[in-house]
């Protein structure tokens, strides 16, 4: 079983601190929502976990040990950082054909994933020609491509239609029934209702909470009202937004 | 584990996803194609245009005439080397790459190995058709491949197209952008030498003016033609290790 240990992680981009003293873990068999305001760190410390950044002090490490001391990473962590990052120019066959080869995955898995994402007819046609949708089940099926143990998604559902939001909150619902551990990071709170049982949430770089929904919820519910994972959520970060429109 | 085999275990799958990558891109293609087709084809033409000295008695290299289009295949070598390079960088492909083979020394060796083993090739094949072929062209004027410095022009050829590439590549890796790296190669590679002109001593040192002393069947500059070629791998060294440095040291 392989989890995701973050340990006093702090990463300052000159002096602006983008994540302080940060730790929480995530677990195995279940998903843990990543909830926080634009800007409060969490794609920072995605990017942290991948070794893709260099935290100023503290760790984190997978399975205990650091993302980049495995020579097959990919077959340790699947993550959808960015979905716009694929070469426009290369197919989604091509696209995943490059991947798989740095990390001696067989080519089988390509046809594996792009059926599990749906993307069977597309795969010989040019990333350029697909919609953000499409590029999200491209980013995700590049994830699953190790089939790793733990998997890392920045904002999955951005760009889905509503059949590819039932798809995706199902699939990361199987994905954690296999016993992965799975991070997803979203801005959708009826949409995590649904899918976390976990939440860890930041603001301003710091933890704010790390709970089970149900407990989440109950503790930040305000008297008299329905309680629900937006009121929660809107409670607790309310402090910790750095941008917010004036007025509204 | 020998050195050899330690190296080449990890090294091996990340040739194979930098080859698959420069495959699958058509940009990367036509400019290695142009590398190998432009200076070939317009050297041919030239060799076989030519009709001899005109008038007064001309200093008339017949080996350095088969070199006529390589400008043109300069070109098309730095902008092999920088769309290698920056067709990863321009959309965030990078981080795909780097989450991919964390080790990033292996990452650039991999694909430098792959884009520098290319240009060779292509390198290899423009010097010995362009010599070879346009000294058929030139009939009475010309000569051959046998000819003292001739084989070595030709040869030579291939490395020097290989270190242009790297050069650019490095370049690439340092600035991240295609603005950034041509407003720095060019100048470098096709400005500078034309407007403070060759005689001048420094100038003889540009890694471009260096490596084509190679070409000379008697090389007249202060360089020789191997030592001038050794001038030109430093500058592609001092690219490669910038680009390399800067790589390993900051945020994806």
């Amino acid at each position: 079983m392989t989890s995701i240990e973050i340990n006093e992680l702090t990463k300052r981009y000159g002096a602006v601190p983008a994540v302080e003293g940060l730790s929480f873990s995530v677990a195995p068999g279940r998903v843990t929502g990543f909830l926080g305001p634009n800007g409060s760190g969490k794609s920072t410390t995605m990017r942290l976990v991948l070794g893709l950044d260099r935290p100023t002090s503290g760790n984190a490490l997978i399975g205990g040990r650091p993302y980049v001391s495995y020579p097959e990473p990919m077959r340790r962590v699947g993550a959808l950082l960015d979905a716009t990052a694929a070469h426009p120019a290369r197919t989604a066959h091509q696209h995943l054909l490059t991947l798989a080869l740095s990390n001696r995955i067989p080519e089988r898995r390509i046809g594996e994933v792009l059926a599990r994402t749906g993307l069977e007819t597309a795969a010989r046609r040019r990333v350029h020609t697909f919609s953000l949708g499409m590029r999200q089940r491209l980013g995700i099926a590049a994830a699953l491509l190790g089939d790793p143990p733990v998997l890392m998604l920045d904002e999955p559902g951005n760009g889905l239609d509503p059949e590819g939001i039932a798809w995706i909150r199902e699939l990361l619902r199987r994905l954690a029934a296999e016993g992965r551990a799975v991070l997803v990071s979203s801005h959708q709170m009826g949409e995590t209702a649904r899918f976390a049982d976990h939440l860890v949430v930041l603001g301003r770089g710091r933890l704010l909470a790390d709970a089970s929904l149900e407990e989440f919820v109950a503790e930040h519910a305000g008297a008299g009202e329905e309680p629900s994972l937006e009121r929660a959520y809107l409670r607790l970060t309310e402090e910790a937004t750095t941008y917010r429109a004036k007025g509204a | 584990m020998s050195a050899t085999q330690s190296v080449m275990r990890p090294l091996a799958p990340v040739l194979r996803s930098e080859w698959a990558k420069i495959r699958s891109v058509r940009a990367l293609q036509a400019a290695l194609l142009a590398l190998l087709l432009g200076s070939t084809g317009i050297s041919l033409l030239a060799c076989g245009l030519y009709d001899g000295p005109g008038g007064a008695a001309e200093d008339f290299e017949p080996v350095l005439r088969s070199f006529y289009g390589l400008p043109f295949g300069q070109i098309a070598a730095v902008c092999f080397g920088v769309l290698v390079v920056t067709s990863e960088y321009s959309h965030g492909g990078v981080r795909l790459s780097l989450a991919a083979v964390p080790r990033r020394g292996l990452l650039l060796l991999g694909k430098l190995a792959v884009t520098g083993g290319l240009a060779l090739t292509a390198g290899l094949f423009t010097g010995l058709v362009s010599v070879g072929g346009g000294q058929a062209l030139l009939g009475e004027h010309g000569t051959d491949l046998a000819a003292p410095g001739a084989l070595r022009a030709a040869l030579g050829c291939g490395l020097y197209l290989m270190l242009l590439t790297l050069l650019a590549a490095g370049t690439a890796v340092l600035v991240r952008g295609p603005v950034a790296a041509l407003g720095i190669l060019v100048p470098l590679l096709f400005l500078l030498a034309p407007v403070v002109g060759t005689e001048s001593q420094v100038i003889q040192f540009l890694p471009d003016q260096a490596g084509q002393q190679i070409l000379h069947p008697q090389p007249d500059g202060t360089l020789g033609a191997w030592t001038g070629l050794a001038v030109m791998a430093g500058w592609a060294a001092l690219a490669v290790g910038a680009g390399g440095t800067a790589l390993q040291r900051r945020d994806a």
